[in-house]
């Protein structure tokens, strides 16, 4: 099981990784290489060209900035679970980050590699999406940004175009009243999720609900937006079990997950109802105290 | 071909290879490093654990041109025959090995744990270890090494 | 001559670790098969079909040929014309279908991953870029899927000539089946199934093989659990004779009974080693081995059970379809099913007893043993019995098995199977469980738990459990013994060569300990050496829970022979009687009189003159050891003693299900294990707990999955999950010390709780589900299928 031939450039700088992605057909970017690599060891990805962002400075750190956070797309999934800064105004990526794989992956794997991978199971897209934030792509000599809606295509297929080197992860910063929560069901501690449901809400001064936004992965074929499900919230000021159940049965309603060895269509759908019910209360009890997540 | 110098153990080891070559090859089958074990070759197993400047890493999910300039540091850089690291000696002691395969993997991926977090819990013990298989154990005396390791076994059956 | 011996004994050292083999694989210094070093060493990768049934048309090797690199390339044709082939070697089963295969495809291939072409190149890259440059032209043809499909007459045929694709049809009747039926008060119908699992070594298969072409000589090193049957079986089909051909099992990271088979591949290795005249060496990758090395369990149960209103069994009749996928694999795949047959009866005075078991052919992996051997499922069948009829007539689990269970006398007891019991007392044992659990305080708890809402259960099973069986039935030749050499060195030191091979359960350790306590030494001065047939005639290696009873046997054998000697030799010295000299702490003892156990050795090679008249220099023996209780094939009646002796358990599991997921916590696993004299308590314990580990893998986490089409879709440890950290469950263990009446007292130890253990926690999850109504006949409890059993349930 060892990966075919490919050329290989370690990028000096972002210009030096677009000119080089865009220099080859089949060229790859090679972030934290944890999910891109095992693909190529079984010969189901074979890129000619890999660009290695690993030394790129300016794609690592983050930052708070005028009501956005600003994540640097090679922050690894360690540092986003270790990170002070992170975990005091971004915990909802530290309490996602933990749920990715083992620890061994999280010290290479990163944000950026994560969301361009566009694994419709994984939990940083799902977040993303959840969260409303938008990436920032850069090609040889222009920039645009590509909001979460319209990043992930498909399964493993992104908006992002072959030149283009996924830079920076925005997402708006924290208010008062906002909470979010993850919820997933792995079957053994580290593995994908069979399914995942990220809520994340806003009460307003008085403890009303304002906004819920909820988005699952496993549950589609993308990270699907299931907001709708929880539009039945908005005014209330408190959450009952009966509320937060009836989201769970939306959610599942609303899903259209994959069945395979995992799990089921059904399951996965049975499952969403229950992560989805615990994500929302454990969301709303974060809106409701300070700090939140 | 790519020539890469790394630090393997703290001594200069320097290798050309193919971009291609995966780390876990170069150390074994160039640098005589065998102690790293080829389990899975796709990240799940943990068997090819070594630590790249401090950190954990699958050695089959890294390109050994990636390691310019790193620190590698394998099994044979972390003990002894004559003088076993003490995570090595728990091990033995509490019967936390049996065919052995995964053991330099657990070895390394436990010597991070301990230096993150000197006294973990059994919780935090399972969940950092999590990635690391071992088909013979059960776990249950790898557990009870790394609590030894630790200092906090709670009271066992 | 003589010394006077200190009052004590000299402190043991090197104590610190716990066993010979920590060092070297603690400093990551074990010899893995991958760790094997030749300079000049040649790399083979394997092209597999990736298609489940296809006739080849053919095969273009040239364009990998081009390849720098490469040195060559072969298909199973070309392979074919030179070589010979394997068989089963079983004729005298006229309901067998006598097949022969060779190391590669020849014209058809029959599941995803079967061998088709081999390349051998400077590297692994590189012959793996070659195999995408082979070009095989398949005639697909539609597959069978599924062993019950397979029976269908409209079925695809794997081999057209069979006229269906039952590889194997035996039937068994035993007592008076009618009879017992006539006399039921009720008859109870069920469905039992098993899925396909892997053994999943972490270590996959592999070989190495080096040729001198000046001598003959073929060197193998083979990641297997039976070098010298190995030999035997490369000898068959290299045509090099067994005096030509060395094989060393290296280090071995597990086996668990997948390596007790003799692949395809690790043929292919020496009769490439012979074509390309360099040193070869094939690693089995982690797909590879999830498609083909190999599969166990797989089986489906119909049985129909008369049992009278007071709970006992009066007869059963049970029919088992097996799912062996590809039978084109020695030794046969069916053998854990032929098992799983023989120990339906399991610790129960049950005679009057009827079968047939059809093992089908599929476009699936090859089936073979994995520990546990087909016990688990027989196991499983009748414990579920016990508790279903239980249920039905409102007896409670204990009395249910009380009112079947074989007596405490006579023994032995002669199963209706013909296994010659020689354990202990079932009854005994069942009460030890109890009092351990205290039964009666966990079902108050899980009862009061089920009023508050929650799915809390108790379950029970016990096993009784061939070990250190005969082979040669399902071999067709080998038996049930072992062999060891024990040498004395002239310094005293020992070195003992065993037929066994450590898979990981620490042989060196224990064998030293046993030589060691027979010469009266320190383990610390024998050296121990397994799986190589340089150094030993023949053995017959690990499996079937033999090592101890077997090796063991024929260590303590061994070291007898030459204390013996060694005695003679000090008596000569001491002018007494052989008899009255005593080995104990290093010294022959006569009284106060002693004299170094070195001190003899030194004799028997460097002061011969001082050897009694007449008798030979030096202290070495070999020795072949079979307690000659075991048949090699069935009586007229169907019966056969297949084992030496065996081993008992009984389990008790506390289990609480979720029912919203289907997720299963197993709360408390206790298990009463007897294996005899206990060699290594620690060393022991460790077996139970991996055992235990894998029951709850199998049980609750691992699934081989194929779709319609015979294409597998776990060919990942992403997608077939063995447990990890988390998921361990600590079991109780506690012994019990029924010594067997063979050398040492010992009885196989190693798979008892892979094989009680499935049906403890059936049980304890079908418990907690009584108040759904829902029943646990499947072995697979994993969330999602334990989920779907639960869907449509009222409350879950």
């Amino acid at each position: 099981m060892k990966p075919p031939r490919f050329d290989y450039v370690a990028a000096g700088s972002v210009g030096e990784a677009t000119e080089a992605l865009a220099s080859a057909e089949d060229s790859r970017v090679l972030a934290g290489g944890q999910s891109l690599v095992p693909l190529m060891n079984l010969r189901l990805a074979r890129p000619s060209l890999l660009v290695d962002v690993n030394h790129l400075g300016a794609l690592s750190g983050f930052e708070s900035h005028n009501g956005t956070l600003r994540f640097g797309a090679m922050c690894r999934h360690r540092f986003l679970e270790t990170d002070p800064d992170v975990r005091q105004k971004a915990p909802i990526f530290a309490e996602v980050a933990e749920l990715i794989g083992h620890v061994g992956i999280r010290n290479r794997g990163t944000l950026g590699g994560s969301l361009a991978h566009a694994d419709p199971v994984a939990e940083l897209p799902a977040l993303l999406v959840a969260l409303e934030g938008r990436v920032i792509v850069a090609s040889t000599g222009s920039e645009r940004a590509i909001p979460a809606a319209e990043l992930f295509a498909g399964p493993f297929t992104t908006g992002l175009e072959p030149d283009e080197l996924l830079t920076t992860v925005e997402v708006p910063a924290h208010r008062d009243g906002d909470g979010g929560a993850f919820s997933e069901f792995v079957r053994r501690h580290g593995d994908f999720a069979t399914a995942g449901v990220a809520v994340i809400l806003h009460r307003d001064g008085f403890g009303a609900c304002e906004q819920v936004r909820v988005a699952g992965c496993g549950l589609g074929p993308t990270p699907m937006d299931l907001s709708a499900a929880g539009d039945f919230l908005r005014g209330e000021s408190s959450l009952t079990d009966g509320a937060a159940e009836e989201l769970g049965r939306r959610v599942a309603a609303a899903a259209d997950p994959p069945g395979d060895v995992h799990g089921s269509k059904d399951y996965r759908r049975e499952l969403a109802a229950v992560l989805a019910a615990d994500a929302v209360r454990r969301a709303w009890a974060r809106a409701g105290s300070a700090g939140g997540a | 071909m790519t020539k890469v110098r790394f630090s393997l153990n703290g001594e200069v080891a320097e290798v050309e290879v193919e971009p291609r070559e995966l780390l876990l090859d170069t150390l074994r089958d160039r640098l005589a490093m065998t102690g790293a074990h080829a389990g899975c070759e796709q990240g799940s197993c943990g068997a090819c654990t070594v630590l790249v400047d401090g950190c954990g890493v699958r050695s089959c999910l890294m390109f050994t041109v990636q390691v310019g300039g790193s620190e590698v540091r394998t099994i044979e850089g972390v003990g002894s025959p004559g003088s076993l690291h003490p995570i090595q000696q728990a091990l033995s002691t509490h019967h936390g090995l049996q065919c052995g395969f995964c053991t330099p993997g657990m070895v390394l991926t436990a010597l991070e744990l301990f230096e993150t977090d000197p006294h973990p819990s059994r919780d935090r013990i399972e969940e950092w270890m999590s990635g690391n298989l071992c088909r013979c154990t059960g776990y249950v005396n790898i557990v009870k090494a790394l609590e030894a390791v630790a200092g906090t076994a709670e009271e066992q059956l | 001559m003589s010394v006077t011996a200190p009052p004590q004994a000299p402190a043991e050292t090197g104590a610190a670790l716990r066993r010979k083999e920590d060092t070297r694989l603690l400093c990551g210094q074990g010899e893995f098969l991958g760790d094997v070093y030749r300079p000049d060493l040649k790399h083979i990768a394997i092209l597999r079909s990736p298609v489940a049934h296809a006739r080849i048309r053919h095969i273009d090797g040239s364009g990998a040929l081009t390849l720098p690199g490469v040195i060559g390339v072969f298909t199973g044709g070309e392979l074919a014309a030179e070589t010979g082939e394997f068989s089963h070697h079983l004729p005298m089963i006229p309901t067998l279908r006598q097949i022969t295969w060779s190391v590669l495809a020849t014209d058809k291939v029959r599941f995803v991953g079967e061998p088709v072409a081999a390349v051998v190149a400077d590297s692994r890259y590189i012959a793996e870029d070659a195999l995408e440059l082979i070009e095989v032209d398949y005639e697909e043809l539609p597959a069978v899927s599924d062993a019950e499909a397979g029976l269908d007459p409209e079925a695809p045929l794997l081999y057209e000539d069979w006229g269906d694709n039952v590889f194997l049809f035996m039937p068994g009747s035993h007592g008076d089946i009618e009879a017992a039926f006539a006399g039921a008060d009720g008859v109870l119908q069920e469905r039992f199934t098993h899925h396909r699992i892997s053994g999943l070594p972490m270590e996959g298969h592999g070989a190495l093989g080096e040729f001198d072409p000046a001598t003959g000589r073929l060197e193998m090193y083979v990641s297997t659990q039976v070098p010298h049957t190995l030999r035997t079986v490369i000898s068959d089909i290299s045509g090099l004779s067994e005096a030509k051909i060395r094989v060393v099992a290296p280090d071995m990271g597990g086996g668990f009974g997948n390596k007790a088979h003799f692949m395809r591949e690790e043929v292919l290795v020496a009769v490439l080693a012979m074509r390309v005249r360099h040193p070869v060496v094939w690693q089995q990758d982690r797909t590879e081995n999830l498609l083909s090395g190999l599969h166990s369990r797989q089986q489906v149960h119909e049985v129909e059970v008369a049992y009278r209103d007071d709970g006992k069994i009066l007869g059963l009749r049970a029919n088992f379809v097996v799912d062996v996928g590809s039978p084109e694999l020695y030794i046969l795949g069916c053998a854990p099913a032929i098992v799983t047959t023989s120990v339906v009866p399991n610790c129960y005075d049950l005679q009057d007893y009827a079968f047939e078991l059809r093992c089908v052919a599929t476009n699936k992996g090859p089936m073979g043993g994995y520990r546990g051997y087909g016990q688990p499922q027989g196991i499983f069948l009748m414990e579920r019995v016990l508790d279903l009829v239980g249920e039905r007539l409102g007896i409670d689990p204990v009395t249910i098995r009380r009112a079947n269970m074989i007596p405490d006398e006579p023994r032995p007891y002669v199963t209706a199977t013909g296994s010659v019991l020689d354990t202990g007392s079932f009854g005994d044992q069942l009460t030890e469980l109890l009092e351990a659990v205290d039964y009666d305080a966990a079902c108050g708890a899980r009862d009061e738990a089920r009023t508050a809402g929650r799915l809390v259960g108790v379950g029970i099973a016990q096993m009784v459990e061939p070990t250190a069986p005969n082979i040669h039935g399902l071999a067709g030749r080998f038996g049930g013994y072992e062999m060891a050499m024990l040498t004395v060195q002239p310094d005293g030191r020992v070195n003992v060569a065993v037929g066994t091979k450590s898979q990981g359960q620490g042989h060196e350790t224990i064998y030293a300990k046993v030589a060691a306590e027979t010469l009266g030494i320190s383990p610390d001065d024998v050296e121990v050496s397994d799986g190589d047939t340089a150094a030993l005639p023949y053995g017959i290696g690990t499996w079937g829970s033999r090592s101890a009873v077997m090796g063991g046997g024929a260590v303590i054998k061994a070291a007898q022979q030459v204390r013996d000697k060694m005695a003679a030799i000090a008596a000569g010295m001491l002018e007494a009687p052989a008899e009255q000299i005593e080995a104990s702490d290093g010294f022959f003892r006569l009284g106060e009189a002693a004299i170094p156990f070195a001190q003899i050795a030194a004799v028997a090679y460097l002061h011969t003159f001082l050897l009694p008249p007449g008798m030979d220099p030096g202290l070495s023996v070999v020795v072949g050891y079979d307690p000659g209780n075991t048949s090699p094939f069935p009586d007229e009646r169907g019966k056969m003693n297949v084992a030496a002796t065996y081993s008992t358990a009984a389990a008790a599991a506390v289990v609480e299900v979720e029912a919203a997921t289907g997720v299963v916590t197993v709360q408390d696993l206790t298990i009463v294990h007897d294996c005899g004299t206990v060699i290594d308590g620690v060393l022991l314990d460790g077996q139970i707990h991996g055992a235990v580990a894998q029951a709850v893998g199998q049980t609750f986490f691992e699934e081989i999955h194929y779709d319609e089409n015979g294409q597998p879709l776990t060919s990942t440890l992403l997608d077939y999950m063995i447990p990890t950290f988390g998921d361990a469950v600590r079991a109780r263990i506690i012994h019990r010390e029924t010594p067997s009446g063979l050398i040492g007292g010992f009885r196989g130890a190693g798979e008892g709780a892979i094989i009680v253990t499935p049906a403890a926690l059936a049980a304890a999850v079908h418990d907690a589900l009584v108040p759904l109504g829902v029943s646990i006949t499947q072995s697979n409890l994993s969330p999602p299928r334990l989920r779907a059993l639960l869907r449509g349930h009222s409350t879950a």
